[in-house]
């Protein structure tokens, strides 16, 4: 051990002090995250409010850390939830098991998985890290319908696939 | 079609234009049920041999030696024998049958009775398309004259043969025209085809031996009784030989049935029939029915036999000649053709019941300015996954005139294909509206 | 897979075998073999759609096709593999060695996609679709198809349980082959044509087919789904489990999918022996039993100060029998044992044990339904031990028996793969049906059957009669042919004297006679010794020999089991009734399935102390003392013996559920009693049970010998009832599926046309059938039943006829009209 060794030791601290800082200040200051961030799941609505899920569980099938749950369910005369036969009617995330990985979305059929940005997925309930469809579900925008009801937007669900991007756009006018 | 132009032959039509033809008395005036009391009087194998010797194919398309068929027939197996006679005549442009037995049914009853005798069948029945409901009754009233006449039913004419005839009537399917599907449905069931073998022969109708010919070749067989097979062979061509009804149909002068025989070209049909009508020329034909690859005027020499017309590039089939002039759109006939096979398919086996349905969409598109030259590389392509792959022949035929009218006339396809090409001023997507 | 074998120059072909060539590689296979089957046999696997081994080839879907040589020349046409027998010299290209073969596969398989709707996310065939797999394997990778698709309303139900999308099907004809073939129900069938063709059904005329759940497992799309597996699950997220039957005798092979701890689905196992490949709607459809909400979880003592049940711990519950039973057995007059029939090996080894080791009796009895001495005379002579090693009769002689003659036995009802056996060997002609019976019921029609028509009871006088009668000598002398199998069923033991009959039948014709039972658990229950008269493995309790090996193996004391058979399960509830037992343990019984249920619920109520092992509460829950819940089928392992004898072994398919099975139950009980039964485990309960191996004993049972009874009659006012069960009916394994009991066959009273005049009872309308007990109302049918009986399901519907009527097979009821909105 040579005589100048602390000193050099010290030198990685010394050239540190004048280097900018990365620490930060979560969550007083709260910063964006890259626009394709990986956060919490969104189950989108067709602009009627109908649920774009059709209960596949073609992203449960994706998910390398088991973390999703489906059950499908028969769309009735009384009671349709999404277009075409079949909705999700059980869906749950476990967020204690979820690695944001993306597979699921990719998985989706219906494009009815995405993920948002939000990221702020602690808790000190197990339980309450388990998020269903009630928590997953994309909030009502204007123009939307809580589901159950009738399709609004065309005779049977091939209206709803094949015309989607113009009813999004549609409806995004109206929104605006 | 009398016995003054020398071209024709008229056997199987020599008694058409006579009084009440269709009657037992004028029948039997012209030499009626002679081939009969001839035949009863030979024994069975002699008649299956007499009729190998005459030569004497399949009217109904395929062409199959009638007697090699009659021949496979197992005897002395103690199970009853069926003849069934197909007279469901459906193949587009056909129409040599159906006026044969109006006006000469017995010729056909007797033909069954001589028959029945050489395959010891003592049940023929004969499945009659269901439209042609004069027909029927013409055929149901001759079937009552025999009876009465003592020509059917027990110990005819004291030989101790006994045969009962049955006309049925068919509910008006293309695909019954198949044997098995007719025999299917003779049985009651659903008209589709039978899986091939057990042939009909050994395991037809009811699973016993049945032998199924078509109406024409039925009725051939009193004359090559009463003629001999030498005489019969004096007609045609020696490996077709035989007189044939050839139905001229479309832009003629005298569209009909002309009897001739085997192996007459189109030029010399065409100037019995009187030539073209009002002189428009030629553009393409059919050879035997809409199932046959099409001709055009290159072929007016080809001789009309079975060898003649597989030579050139098609086939017999039912000699059901429909001619089309200069006016007429081929891409357009084409699609009229296919929408009768989409209409007509069974639905039993994929590429014919799929493959139909989409040709057709394709067709209907093209014809309506919407094609592109790869929808006409689609169509080939289709027809080739349809042509040896159906069950039965019917898928064959629905893509025959496709293939050989997108051969001949390819340029009228792709005329098409530039209107859709001008209109949009790009190449549409196929489907796009 | 092109490279030919080195050797194959020196194949040698053996007798009716031809040799042919398949991608390169020469093989031997027998004539008439399908060229799909050889070469699946080489592991070369041909794709196909309408192809199925057990059903008659119908070349329909055409995906299969091949390139084939004969003779030195290509066929012109590509073939179908499915439809061509092997020939010799044959050269067959597949897909793998020959473009044209490969280019008709690829253009079939975009042919059937063209109006095959984009359903893979939400069809429940998805992931296990032969359609999906082989489209991913032969398909383009994208679609040249852009016109209109072909469409139909969808789904549409074709029964309470198969729904249909006409959309999605191929139209490969497997399922209306599968019904006019296999079931023999063509309730399904192609409709219009082109490409309009649709599978359909007539107007009403639903697809009413006790075998229709086969169709959905065969459909090589999703077309036919099940309506109670609609949307439940995937098939990637499941797991499968090999599993056998619990319902009928047949033990069939399953496979039970689960997820999450919840069985979702059952599919049929293949199993070339039993079941081949079919099971029938019962053991598809009926599972939901185990998971109903009533079903026992916590052990229950009935609480002394107010009578009623409470929940208690293991310890407790245990704690309590052990005492009330030893108390009983002590000071009492002893107990009863009523193990049920639905029991597996294992179980019903414990139970026999428990009874003979823990309570020291004789009086067990698994019988949870009508018998007799004579019939427990018959099964210890003439069918324990019986099994396919030691000659028994087995599936495959009734395939191959020149006549099978089914007396007191309803095959499609009670053995639905019985009858599907009897249906084949029937329909190839190999085998004449004979069914001693009532009436033509469709199971007669669907086997090509002779109905040998007799009174109910008077069954022994018409096989006495068949040595002699020249109206039956055709069936008399098929019976004699080498192989022939007359089949009894559970009905016979309501007759008195028909167990001696058959066996003299058997007798006199050669013929081998084998008993089906209805349930499940029976066949294992006799081997087991669940019986009063034998101890495991067939042993007589009347044998000392066979006592001693028992004795010894079991560690008892010399002398321990007692010499005297026991009470059979009527004498155990009469003496139980008359207050001489102290008590009883009952396993899966329920009172109304009893020839007398009140004397049932009498003798359970009048026993002093009553401990019911249960899965769901009955009519002895609410009488019991201690409540003992116990596992089903699925969350324990075990073996069936189905009726041929065959060992029908299954695992745990739901493990960890803290449920236990009943041999581990009356293990710790017979502890807590101070016995050992060393059947802690079913593999320990089946160690324990193989210990004792075969008998030296030589002994041999006698077997009844009751002289055949005059056919009975009802005399001037009355008929005589005639009645079994009926597959899909009130059956408590049955609950929670209301789609299964949609496709039950209507409740009907069925008499013949002199009958029904002769009381005034008119076709079509109501008929009430009544003893002095009760009765039931049911709409009658005229069918070719003798005069002077009445046909009605036990336990259909409204026709509850033991508890109704306390009636069986052979009684006397009375008859008579119901006027229109009158009431009884």
């Amino acid at each position: 051990m040579g005589v100048f060794d602390p000193l050099k030791g010290f030198g990685v601290t010394f050239s540190t002090m004048f280097k900018k800082v990365v620490t930060e200040q979560y969550p007083e200051d709260y910063r964006p995250t890259a626009a394709r961030y990986h956060g919490r799941h969104q189950l989108n609505r067709h602009p009627d409010g109908l649920e774009k899920c059709v209960g596949c569980e073609l992203c449960a099938w994706a998910c390398p850390a088991d973390a999703i749950f489906v059950e499908g369910g028969d769309n009735t005369e009384d009671a349709r939830f999404s277009p075409g036969e079949r909705y999700g009617a059980d869906y749950q995330i476990n967020y204690l098991r979820c690695i944001g990985c993306g597979l699921c979305i990719e998985a989706c059929p219906t494009r009815s998985l995405t993920m948002t940005n939000f990221y702020e997925l602690a808790d000190d309930d197990r339980q309450r890290l388990i998020f269903t469809k009630e928590d997953l579900l994309a909030p009502l925008l204007p123009g939307m319908e809580q589901p159950p009801h009738a399709m609004r937007l065309g005779e049977n669900e091939q209206d709803y696939y094949v015309n989607g991007p113009e009813l999004a756009r549609k409806a995004g006018e109206v929104a605006q | 079609m009398t016995n003054e132009v020398s071209p024709l032959t008229p056997v199987l039509t020599k008694r058409w234009l006579s009084p009440r033809s269709w009657t037992i008395g004028t029948y039997e005036q012209l030499e009626g049920y002679t081939a009969l009391r001839k035949a009863l009087k030979a024994h069975p194998d002699q008649l299956i041999q007499l009729c190998k010797d005459s030569g004497l194919r399949g009217r109904g398309g395929a062409g199959f030696p009638t007697g090699m068929k009659w021949g496979f027939i197992p005897q002395g197996d103690g199970k009853p024998h069926y003849l069934v006679i197909n007279a469901d005549e459906g193949e587009p442009g056909t129409c040599k049958d159906i006026p044969l037995m109006m006006a000469d049914p017995h010729s056909l009853v007797e033909g069954i009775i001589i028959t029945s005798y050489a395959i010891r069948a003592n049940f023929a029945a004969i499945y009659v398309r269901g439209e042609a409901l004069h027909c029927i009754r013409r055929l149901n009233a001759a079937v009552k004259e025999a009876y009465a006449a003592g020509y059917l039913g027990k110990d005819i004419l004291g030989s101790g043969f006994d045969l009962d005839v049955v006309v049925h009537a068919g509910a008006g399917a293309y695909i019954c025209g198949e044997e098995t599907a007719l025999l299917d449905s003779l049985e009651g069931r659903r008209g589709q085809p039978r899986l091939k073998p057990p042939f009909p022969a050994t395991s037809g109708l009811y699973e016993s031996p049945t032998v199924v010919n078509n109406v024409e070749t039925i009725a051939s067989v009193p004359f090559i009784v009463n003629g001999g097979s030498d005489w019969f062979r004096t007609m045609g061509r020696d490996r077709s030989p035989g007189p044939k009804i050839y139905s001229l149909s479309g832009h003629v002068t005298n569209p009909g049935q002309y009897e001739a025989p085997m192996g007459t070209t189109l030029r010399d049909l065409l100037e019995l029939a009187g030539g073209m009508k009002d002189g428009i020329p030629l553009k393409f034909w059919t050879p035997g029915g809409s199932s046959t690859p099409l001709f055009t005027a290159e072929h007016l020499d080809v001789p009309l036999d079975f060898e003649g017309a597989a030579e050139a590039g098609s086939m017999l089939g039912t000699t059901a000649l429909q001619i089309f002039n200069e006016t007429v759109s081929v891409p357009w006939a084409v699609m009229k053709w296919t929408e009768f096979y989409k209409h007509e398919s069974c639905g039993k086996c994929t590429p014919c019941r799929e493959g139909t349905y989409w040709l057709t969409q394709i067709l209907q598109r093209m014809v309506r300015g919407e094609g592109t030259p790869a929808d006409i590389e689609t169509l080939l392509d289709i027809c080739d996954n349809v042509l040896g792959r159906s069950f039965c022949a019917l898928g064959d035929g629905a893509v025959s005139p496709i293939t050989s009218g997108i051969k001949y006339f390819k340029d009228e396809f792709l005329a098409l294909c530039e209107t859709n090409a001008v209109s949009t001023g790009k190449h549409a997507l196929a489907g796009a509206h | 897979m092109t490279v030919a074998p080195e050797k194959s120059a020196e194949l040698v072909v053996p007798e009716g075998h031809v040799k042919l060539t398949i991608d390169g590689l020469e093989v031997v296979a027998p004539k008439g073999e399908l060229l799909i089957r050889t070469a699946e046999r080489l592991g070369i696997v041909i794709p196909r759609f309408c192809d199925h081994p057990l059903l008659d080839p119908a070349g329909a879907c055409r995906q299969c096709l091949v390139e084939v040589e004969m003779g030195g020349r290509p066929m012109p046409k590509p073939q179908a593999s499915c439809t061509m027998t092997v020939a010799e010299g044959m050269v067959v290209k597949t897909q793998h060695t020959s473009p044209v073969a490969d280019k008709a596969q690829q253009g079939v398989m975009e042919l059937l996609l063209i109006n095959h709707p984009l359903d893979c996310p939400i069809c429940d065939k998805g992931g296990e679709c032969p359609l999906q797999n082989q489209a991913l394997a032969h398909g383009r990778a994208d679609s040249r198809f852009h016109e209109t698709k072909r469409t139909f309303p969808k789904p549409i139900p074709i029964s309470t349980q198969v729904l249909l999308d006409r959309e999605r099907c191929v139209l490969c004809q497997r399922c209306t082959r599968f019904s006019s073939q296999i079931a023999g129900d063509p309730f399904i069938e192609l409709l219009e044509r082109g490409a309009q063709q649709q599978i359909g059904i007539a107007q009403e005329k639903p697809f009413q087919s006790y075998f229709s759940g086969n169709t959905i497992q065969i459909c090589p799309v999703g077309a036919l789904t099940s309506a109670a597996y609609r949307f439940r699950s995937r098939p990637f997220d499941l797991v499968s489990t090999p599993s056998v039957c619990e319902h009928c005798s047949s033990g069939c092979a399953e496979r039970t999918d689960w997820r999450r701890g919840k069985v979702m689905r059952k599919l049929a196992g293949e199993d070339p022996e039993v079941n081949e490949e079919w099971i029938c709607d019962k053991g598809r459809f009926a599972f939901r039993y185990a998971t109903a909400a009533d079903r026992l979880l916590r052990p229950m003592v009935r609480d002394a100060d107010s009578g009623q049940l409470r929940e208690s711990s293991w310890t407790e519950a245990l704690r309590v029998a052990a005492e009330g039973l030893a108390k009983a057995r002590d000071e009492a007059g002893g107990v009863g044992v009523l193990a049920g029939g639905r029991l597996t090996v294992e179980d019903a080894y414990a139970y026999g044990k428990f009874a003979r080791v823990a309570l020291r009796t004789n009086d067990v009895d698994f019988r949870a339904r009508p018998h007799s001495a004579e019939e427990l005379e018959f099964l210890a002579a003439s069918v324990v031990g019986t099994s396919p090693e030691s000659g028994g009769v087995t599936f495959r002689q009734l395939e191959s028996a020149p006549a099978v003659l089914c007396v007191a036995f309803e095959p499609e009802e009670e053995a639905p793969i019985v009858f599907l056996r009897l249906r084949k060997a029937a329909r190839k002609g190999r085998t004449k049906v004979f069914h001693l019976g009532q009436w033509t019921s469709p199971a007669v029609d669907k086997t090509f059957g002779t109905l040998l028509p007799c009174v109910p009871g008077g069954e022994p006088a018409a096989i006495e009669g068949l040595f002699f009668n020249s109206g039956t000598a055709e069936a008399f002398e098929a019976l004699s042919g080498s192989g022939s199998v007359i089949l009894v069923g559970e009905r016979a033991a309501e007759v008195p004297g028909l167990f001696s009959s058959v066996l003299r039948l058997a007798e006199r014709t050669g013929a081998k006679a084998a008993w089906i039972p209805r349930r499940a658990g029976e066949r294992g229950a006799l081997d087991a010794g669940v019986l009063p008269n034998l101890l495991p493995g067939g042993r007589q309790v009347t044998d000392g020999t066979a006592r001693a090996e028992v004795e010894q193996a079991w560690g008892l004391a010399a002398g321990a089991l007692s010499a005297e058979p026991g009470r059979d399960t009527d004498a155990i509830l009469g003496a139980a009734a008359a207050g001489e037992l102290g008590g009883l343990l009952v396993g899966g019984v329920d009172p109304y399935d009893l020839a007398d249920p009140e004397l049932a619920l009498r003798a359970i109520e009048r026993a002093g102390f009553v401990v019911s092992l249960e899965l769901r509460p009955s009519a002895v829950t609410e009488r019991a003392d201690v409540v003992l819940p116990i596992a089903p089928s699925t969350e324990k392992s075990g073996s069936y013996l189905n009726w041929e004898g065959r060992r029908r072994e299954f695992g745990t398919t739901l493990d960890g559920t803290g449920a236990l099975p009943d041999c581990r139950v009356l293990d710790t009980l017979a502890v807590e009693m101070d016995a050992d039964l060393f059947t802690q485990t079913p593999a320990a309960a089946r160690a324990n049970l193989e210990r004792l191996g075969a008998t030296a004993s030589t002994r041999r049972a006698e077997p009844p010998a009751v002289p055949a009874p005059p056919a009975p009659g009802a005399g001037e006012d009355g008929v005589l009832l005639a009645t079994w069960h009926q597959l899909i009916d009130n059956g408590s394994l049955q609950d929670e599926e209301p789609n299964l009991a949609g496709t039950a066959r209507t409740p009907v009273a069925r008499l013949s046309a002199a009958t029904a005049e002769q009381f005034g009872v008119v076709a079509g309308e109501q008929v009430t059938v009544a003893t002095e007990r009760g009765s039931v109302t049911l709409t009658a049918e005229p069918a070719d039943l003798p005069d002077g009986v009445v046909w009605l399901p036990l336990n259909s519907g409204v026709s509850r006829l033991r508890r109704e009527l306390g009636a069986g097979h052979g009684a006397t009821v009375s008859l008579r009209p119901q006027a229109r909105g009158g009431n009884s």
